[in-house]
C-alpha cells in the first residue's frame, strides 16, 4: 500500500540579502492513512517550513521548493495554485500555534467554520451554518451554537483552538498537519486539546503530523517521530525507540536537557553547548559537529546520510558517523550516570 | 528560625474592571491576586507555579516594586517595602534584581553588552573609573559564560541564550541577595534552556544567593527550587516542600495540573 502522504527530498530554499538560505535541505518521509508522525525539532530546524512547503504555503517569489510531496499518488508541488487551494482545507488541512492570528476578528466564529465549510462543498449557507454548529461539537466547544455567534476574542485560548480544529475539520481531511497546536496554551488546556486530536484521529480515521519543539507532546500524540535539526531529519523512528533507544548524540541532548517531571528531582539537566547554526552558514561535514560531544575528526568533512539503524526497530533511521556499537554504549553509559 | 528574607503577607491587587461599552455601568475591580502570603528564606529556591491568570506575574511585579499593591505588605530584609522613600527604594535595588522572560526586548539594541551590564554599576556609582569598571564587567561577563572579548558587541550578534546571560549579568552586577527570575527560560530553545537553568542554580549556590522563581512549567520549578507555591485564580492553593509538593500533592487543583504535564516517555 502506497502512503497517504510521501515526502521525497524536499528542499526549500529562500533568497536573502545575506545568501542562500537553505531552510529545508532534503527532507523525506511518508505517512499512513491514519497514521501519527511527530516533527520534533528547534527553531530554525525547518519543521515549519517543511510543513508549510508541503501545504503549497511557501510558494513565494523569494523561496525555492524542490523535491517531491506525494500525496495520494499525486505530487502537490506539481499542481497549479488553484488545484492546490482544492486540496487544502479539503484533503490536507492545518492547525496553527496562534489562533487568534488565524482568525478574523470580526467575523463570528459560526461564519467563520461555515466558510471553511462552504469552501470546498456546494450547499446553502443555512446548512453551512448548521454544519458550522455541529463542528464546534466536534471539537467539544461547550454549548456549541452559542460559541458560534461568539467573536474569537471573547473566547479563551482553548477555546479558539477548538474552532481552529472545528474548521480543519470542516472538509473531512485526510491528513490534519498541527504546527505547535498547543504551545500558546495553559498546560490542563494542552492535556484537553491533545486529547481531543487524539481521538479525532482514531474516530475519523484522520492521519495527523503534529510540528512541535516539546517531546512531551510527542509522547502524547505520535506514534512516529522524526527529530529535525538544521533543516534535515538527522534521526527517526517508532516514538517508544526515540525514547528509548535513541541513537543520534542531539536526540540524547534533547532528552537530558529538559526537565521532568518522571525521573527523581535530583537528576541533572546535561545542556547542548552552543547554539543551533544559523541556516546561511551550516556546518561542514555533520551539521551537529560543532556543538557534539563525541565528535571525531572525520566528523567535521563527512555528511553522514539517514541510515537504516540495524536495532529492533526496523523504522529506525539515523544519521550519525558513529559506529552502531559505539552509540548503543554511549547511550547506556549517559543512562547509567543519569540514574546514579 | 532564620529571619525571612523576603515576607509577603495578605497582598492583594485590584484592577480597575473592564467597562462594559460606552455605558456600561461600573462592574467589580479585578482582583488579581487575592490574599497571598508566604516567606522567603535567606538562600532559598522559592518557585510561584501557576496558569494564565493566576496572579503569578503579578506578584511579581508588586515584589519588584513595578506596580502598587491595594493591600498588604512587602517585607524585604525585615523592611516593609511599601513605605520606602525614594533613596530607600534605590538601596533596595541594589539588594533585589529581576531575570525577564524575553531576552530580546528586555535588552536596549542600541548599546553594546558592556554597557548594558555595567549600567546598574553606573547608577549606583560603583566602580568608578573606566578601567576597573570594564574589569568588573568582564568578570561578570566570565561568571556567567559570555566570552569577556565580546564586551563591545550589540545584543542582535548574540543568540538567544547568550542575550539572555547578558541578563543575568547585568542582574549581578549589584551584588543582589535576591533573584527574581520571571519565566527566565520559556522564550529560549529546548537545548538552551538547560543551559540557563543550570547556570542559575549554580550562582544560585555558589553565591548563596535567594532565587524566587515564577514559572508555568512544573518541571523547571521542581528541578530549581525547594520550595513551591501553587497559585490559581489570585490564591496561593497549595505550598510545601518541592519533594513532599510533587510525591503527594494535597490539592485537587494540584493534582491536576501535575496529571496535565505530558511526560517524555513512551
Amino acid at each position: 500500500m502506497s502512503p497517504l502522504l510521501d515526502v521525497r527530498d524536499l528542499h526549500v530554499r529562500f533568497a536573502t540579502e545575506a545568501g542562500d538560505l537553505r531552510a529545508v535541505d532534503g527532507v523525506s518521509y511518508s505517512v499512513e492513512a491514519g497514521g501519527a508522525l511527530g516533527i520534533v525539532g528547534e527553531s530554525g530546524s525547518g519543521k515549519s517550513v517543511s510543513s508549510l512547503a508541503v501545504m503549497g504555503l511557501a510558494r513565494t517569489r523569494t523561496a525555492t521548493v524542490t523535491g517531491e510531496v506525494l500525496f495520494d499518488g499525486r505530487d502537490l508541488l506539481e499542481l497549479p495554485e488553484a488545484e492546490m487551494r482544492q486540496v487544502r482545507g479539503n484533503g490536507i488541512a492545518m492547525v496553527f500555534q496562534d489562533p487568534l492570528s488565524s482568525l478574523h476578528p470580526l467575523k463570528r466564529v459560526g461564519f467563520q467554520v461555515a466558510e471553511a465549510v462552504r469552501a470546498h462543498q456546494d450547499v446553502s449557507r443555512a446548512a453551512a451554518r448548521a454544519r458550522a454548529v455541529e463542528l464546534l461539537a466536534m471539537a467539544e466547544l461547550p454549548d456549541p451554537a452559542r460559541t458560534a455567534a461568539a467573536y474569537p476574542h471573547q473566547l479563551s485560548g482553548g477555546m479558539r483552538q477548538r474552532a481552529m480544529i472545528a474548521m480543519a475539520l470542516a472538509n473531512e481531511p485526510r491528513l490534519l498537519f498541527a504546527d505547535e497546536p498547543t504551545t500558546a496554551l495553559d498546560v490542563t488546556v494542552q492535556a484537553q486539546i491533545l486529547a481531543l486530536l487524539r481521538r479525532l484521529r482514531e474516530e475519523l480515521g484522520m492521519a495527523l503530523v503534529i510540528v512541535t519543539h516539546d517531546l512531551g507532546v510527542i509522547a502524547e500524540t505520535a506514534a512516529e517521530v522524526a527529530v529535525m535539526y538544521a533543516g534535515r531529519i538527522v534521526e527517526r523512528a517508532s516514538t517508544p525507540t526515540i525514547f528509548n533507544a535513541p541513537e543520534h548524540p542531539y536526540t540524547w541532548g534533547l532528552l537530558r536537557s529538559i526537565p521532568r517531571l518522571d525521573v527523581p528531582r535530583e537528576t541533572p539537566l546535561v545542556p547542548i553547548d552552543g547554539a543551533p547554526p544559523s541556516m546561511l552558514d551550516r556546518p561542514t561535514g555533520c551539521s551537529f559537529h560543532p556543538r557534539c560531544p563525541h565528535v571525531r575528526d572525520a566528523h567535521r568533512r563527512i555528511d553522514p546520510p539517514l541510515e537504516p539503524a540495524g536495532g529492533d526497530d526496523p523504522s529506525h533511521e539515523v544519521a550519525c558517523l558513529l559506529p552502531p556499537a559505539t552509540r548503543r554504549e554511549l547511550w547506556a553509559k549517559g543512562k547509567a550516570e543519569a540514574s546514579r | 528560625m532564620t529571619e525571612p528574607l523576603l515576607e509577603v503577607r495578605d497582598l492583594v491587587k485590584e484592577f480597575p474592571p473592564p467597562r462594559a461599552g460606552l455605558l456600561g455601568r461600573a462592574r467589580e475591580p479585578l482582583r488579581a491576586v487575592d490574599g497571598v502570603s508566604f516567606e522567603v528564606a535567606p538562600g532559598d529556591a522559592f518557585g510561584i507555579v501557576g496558569e494564565t491568570g493566576s496572579g503569578k506575574s503579578t506578584t511579581a511585579r508588586m515584589i519588584a516594586r513595578l506596580i502598587d499593591p491595594t493591600s498588604g505588605s512587602i517585607r524585604f530584609g525585615g523592611r516593609d517595602l511599601t513605605g520606602l522613600s525614594r533613596a530607600e527604594t534605590k538601596a533596595f535595588r541594589r539588594e533585589f534584581a529581576m531575570v525577564f522572560q524575553d531576552p530580546y526586548s528586555s535588552l536596549n539594541p542600541r548599546k553594546t553588552v558592556g554597557s548594558i551590564v555595567a549600567e546598574p554599576l553606573a547608577v549606583h556609582g560603583l566602580h568608578e573609573g573606566r578601567g576597573e569598571r570594564r574589569r568588573a564587567v568582564q568578570e561578570l561577563m566570565e561568571r556567567v559564560g559570555l566570552n569577556p572579548e565580546h564586551y563591545n558587541r550589540l545584543p542582535h550578534e548574540f543568540s538567544g541564550g547568550q542575550r539572555q546571560r547578558v541578563g543575568i549579568a547585568r542582574a549581578l552586577a549589584l551584588d543582589p541577595r535576591l533573584i527574581l527570575a520571571d519565566e527566565p527560560v520559556s522564550a529560549l530553545d529546548v537545548s538552551i534552556q538547560a543551559q540557563i537553568l543550570n547556570l542559575l542554580r549554580g550562582l544560585q549556590r555558589d553565591l548563596g544567593l535567594t532565587l524566587v522563581l515564577i514559572s508555568h512549567d512544573l518541571s523547571v520549578v521542581r528541578y530549581m527550587c525547594e520550595r513551591v507555591a501553587v497559585m490559581r485564580e489570585g490564591r496561593i492553593v497549595e505550598l510545601a516542600g518541592t519533594t513532599e509538593l510533587f510525591a503527594h500533592p494535597r490539592e485537587p487543583y494540584t493534582r491536576a495540573l501535575l496529571d496535565a504535564v505530558p511526560v517524555p516517555a513512551a
